[in-house]
């Protein structure tokens, strides 16, 4: 069976095309293809923009994708979608695309939430059977373990998203957006040696960034290390060594060595409670290495293993929302054309997980 | 990739290398390691809580939570023994790390009075399992039955109440949070499960100052949610619990109308994308 | 014969053992607080104050804590001995500590506390020496001796516990009351010496 996978929640547009051979052997990923919208340094991406760019590249992108999954229209079994939670407008386009696909080919739609795809996606890849998941993108930030037929959320943020508060930072300080402005602060970070005192906000098993990046935001601009000239000093290597302020490679490592423990010491909090040894981590932030090496000495020490995925399934894709809508497909589940909407909201926990019987 | 082999605690800090015998290891939390050990006196025993250093994060960062996070929780005890609310006393506390600023262990650790009787939870567990193998249970001992369990949990909210009278939330109240001390000496004579005993509030390692009705509303529904998930057949004798809370201090009326808004919102808001 | 009680206190090192001897009456207070002051290395001791002092208990917290610090290089003051008086403190000033818990001239119950920190300091080494040096009564360190001599009003003043209910200093009364309270001040005692400095 043929699944194909649109996701545009976000800021990246994605179509994947996922096989679950009849005989029961592994699932194969088809293909996986992705276009992003990337606004300027020192600004975010708006909604109205994100839903244009989904739009004039969702038909080029499904082209492509049957292309090199070497397949027509006609082999595909169903048309999995994102129903949310994400931005309005994005969602919106792909979800017009879908029904678009839907009425032309005659094939089911599913709608798929977008969480339960990135932790459907990292347990195929990574053979995690039953892991504590870490969720942590732009949008989200979650910890995540199942019990019966839910995904349930043990801790999450109280406000913005771990990613969002790093996206934020990179406007601050024009950092480039380009590929992504997590993976431009992770690179300045290396550089950073000087640990600046940040607020450090974990209750119980949620966590909060709006303290933090308040804070770090602060500091930036008293430290006079935030806008657009300051960035040009990035990539020269003895930039502010002479004197004893922080640098703008301090404050980016000083900012991920708090989050990121903060996120390590809810997962860990989730593992103890549910007595699980696997960390999974999807989404984008989730590509983080220093987060990933962070999660790995916690789950060592507590004699487990970490999983995460690279860029191509960590980052939003649309192979993700293939897998699991092919796995409710697979049980009979799928979206009426009258109920192909989509929502913002959309929690992890009310999904009925009817494809996992353990 | 997965290398699943058995745990093995890291060693005891200093000066508990020399305790003979060893401390006994009860439980690992995800921050504590909890040991039973003795106190100064070596005829009393104690409870030992070490926060082991967290190799995965900064060495400056690492001691700074960790030496507020043990001094926090101290603190909260030593203000309730004060006030005379039955927790676990503070008998001895090591929150500066040991060797240098930045060197090997930047742990901490609490010696605690130790408490003798079991978790409400398993008082409750062995309750429920009780009744439920009765095969022929008369009405009278039904309603005596749960008078006694009524009863407990009057006492577990006149507990709570004077924790909260005395301006702290304990941040992660469930039934395994309470202990039940048996009074010394005699006990009922019941067939059933024995619910005498004093209410010991534990593991105060999410504690903090308050006098907010949200916080105090919170630590409240937790306890609720607790009892609904984990004792089914003790949840419609809640409101005893409610009650108790009630009657102990001033303040309970407002926390409690606050818990009204608590329970409709539940503990979290609805996530945005 | 002194009646000098070596502890073997749990958790520290069998090399460190704790000796403690409680005196009633003492005569010679001024002279063994002149010599603290000279830093007569044979006076070197922990001389406290007993009427500041509830139980055994309050006092091997204080002891406990001082030693632990010195194993880990973090005294606060002079040696190991004024830290134990240091630490019977609630609060971060050592000169007020000595005011509050030390020996004064005036001082007619002590207790004397030595730790082993060398090996010439030995159980008969500070009997013989406590015997010459202290003009007193020996009597046993224990709780019903202590419950005689502790000024209960200046010990809660001290660690500023005035709204405690005050156990009743006699032992004769000895309802579960009475006990309770007792029990409740020996542990806010014990909890503050544990929090000093933190």
């Amino acid at each position: 069976m043929i699944a194909i996978g649109m996701e545009g929640s976000a800021n990246k547009v994605g179509i994947g095309i996922m096989l679950h051979p009849t005989d029961g052997s592994e699932p194969r990923v088809l293909a996986n293809v992705r276009h992003t919208y990337n606004s300027p340094p020192g600004e975010g991406f708006l909604p109205k923009d994100t839903a244009r760019h989904h739009r004039a590249w969702v038909v080029k992108l499904v082209k492509q994708a049957l292309r090199e999954a070497r397949i027509s229209a006609d082999e595909v079994d169903c048309i999995c979608y994102t129903k949310g939670p994400g931005m309005g407008a994005p969602l919106q386009s792909i979800a017009i695309a879908a029904r678009m696909l839907s009425l032309l080919w005659g094939k089911e739609l599913v709608g798929v939430n977008h969480c339960v795809g990135h932790i459907e996606m990292g347990r195929l890849i990574t053979g995690a059977t039953n892991p504590v998941v870490l969720y942590v993108s732009g949008g989200n930030t979650q910890v995540i373990a199942y019990s019966s037929q839910r995904y349930r959320i043990f801790g999450e943020t109280l406000d913005i998203a771990v990613g969002n508060c790093l996206d934020r930072f990179a406007r601050t300080l024009h950092i480039p957006n380009d590929p992504a402005p997590g993976y431009n602060i992770e690179q300045l970070a290396k550089k950073g040696k000087r640990l600046v005192d940040l607020p450090y906000v974990v209750k119980g098993m949620d966590c909060s960034f709006s303290g933090i990046l308040a804070a770090v935001d602060a500091l930036a601009s008293t430290l006079g290390l935030a806008g657009a000239e300051q960035a040009q000093n990035d990539d020269d290597d003895d930039a502010d060594t002479k004197n004893d302020k922080p640098t703008r490679a301090d404050l980016c490592f000083s900012l991920q060595e708090t989050i990121y423990s903060m996120l390590v010491e809810i997962t860990e909090r989730a593992m103890a409670h549910v007595g699980s040894k696997q960390v999974l981590i999807v989404g984008g932030v989730g590509s983080n290495v220093r987060l990933q090496e962070m999660m790995g000495i916690m789950a060592r020490d507590r004699g487990g293993s970490v999983f995460a995925t690279d860029e191509r399934f960590c980052i939003d894709n649309g192979i993700m929302i293939a897998q699991a809508g092919m796995l409710a497909f697979r049980e009979g589940l799928t979206t009426p054309l009258k109920e192909s909407t989509c929502t913002q909201r959309f929690r992890t926990d009310e999904v009925f997980v009817k494809w996992r019987q353990d | 990739m997965a290398t699943l082999d058995e745990y093995k605690p890291p060693p005891l800090p200093a000066p508990f290398t020399n305790t003979n015998p060893p401390p006994i290891l009860l439980t690992q939390g995800a921050e504590a390691h909890l040991y039973k050990t003795t106190s100064l006196n070596p005829s009393t025993p104690a409870a030992l809580k070490i926060r082991p250093t967290k190799p995965y994060r900064h060495p400056i960062l690492d001691r700074r939570l960790t030496r507020s996070r043990i001094v926090q929780e101290a603190r909260c005890l030593v203000k309730l023994v004060k006030e005379g609310v039955s927790v676990p006393a503070v008998l001895a506390l090591d929150c500066e790390g040991q060797g240098g600023e930045e060197a090997s262990w930047g742990g901490a650790w609490l010696l605690m009075e130790w408490i003798e009787g079991p978790v409400v939870r398993v008082v409750l567990e062995q309750w429920e399992a009780w009744m439920k193998a009765q095969i022929h249970l008369e009405e009278t001992v039904r309603i005596s039955e749960e008078d006694r369990v009524r009863g407990l949990m009057r006492r577990m909210g006149e507990t709570i109440g004077a924790l909260h009278k005395a301006g702290v939330v304990h941040g992660d109240l469930t039934t395994s949070n309470l202990m039940l001390q048996p009074f010394e000496g005699e006990s009922e004579a019941n067939d059933s499960v024995s619910m005498e005993g004093k209410i010991i509030l534990i593991d105060f390692g999410l504690a903090s100052q308050s006098a907010q009705d949200e916080d105090r509303a919170v630590d409240l529904y937790v306890m609720e949610r607790a009892i609904g998930s984990t004792h089914p057949r003790t949840e419609p004798l809640f409101d005893s619990l409610l009650q108790g809370y009630r009657e102990s201090y001033k303040g309970a009326v407002s926390a409690l109308k606050r818990l009204e808004d608590v329970r409709l919102r539940g503990r979290k808001r609805s996530m945005l994308g | 014969m002194a009646q000098l009680e070596t502890l073997a206190l749990p958790h520290l090192p069998s090399s460190l053992p704790v000796h403690v001897a409680l005196y009633c009456d003492v005569q010679n207070s001024a002279f063994l607080k002149q010599q603290l002051l000279e830093g007569n290395a044979d006076f070197e001791y922990a001389l406290v104050d007993a009427s500041m002092v509830l139980t055994r208990a309050h006092a091997t917290a204080a002891i406990f804590r001082a030693v632990n610090d010195y194993m880990n290089g973090r005294l606060m003051s002079r040696n190991v001995h004024s830290e134990i008086v240091f630490s019977l403190s609630p609060a971060n000033n050592i000169a007020d500590s000595f005011r509050k818990f030390g020996i004064a001239d005036a001082t007619k119950d002590l207790l004397v506390v030595r730790v082993s920190v060398s090996p010439e300091i030995t159980h008969e080494s500070v009997a013989a020496h406590l015997a010459t040096a202290i003009q007193g009564t020996s009597v046993p360190f224990d709780d019903e001796t202590l419950s005689e001599v502790s000024d209960i009003t200046k010990i809660k003043k001290a660690y500023k516990l005035g709204a405690l209910p005050s156990p009743s200093s006699k032992t004769e009364c000895n309802g579960t009351a009475d006990n309770d309270a007792k029990r409740r001040l020996e542990l806010s005692l014990v909890g503050a010496i544990a929090l000093r400095g933190s």
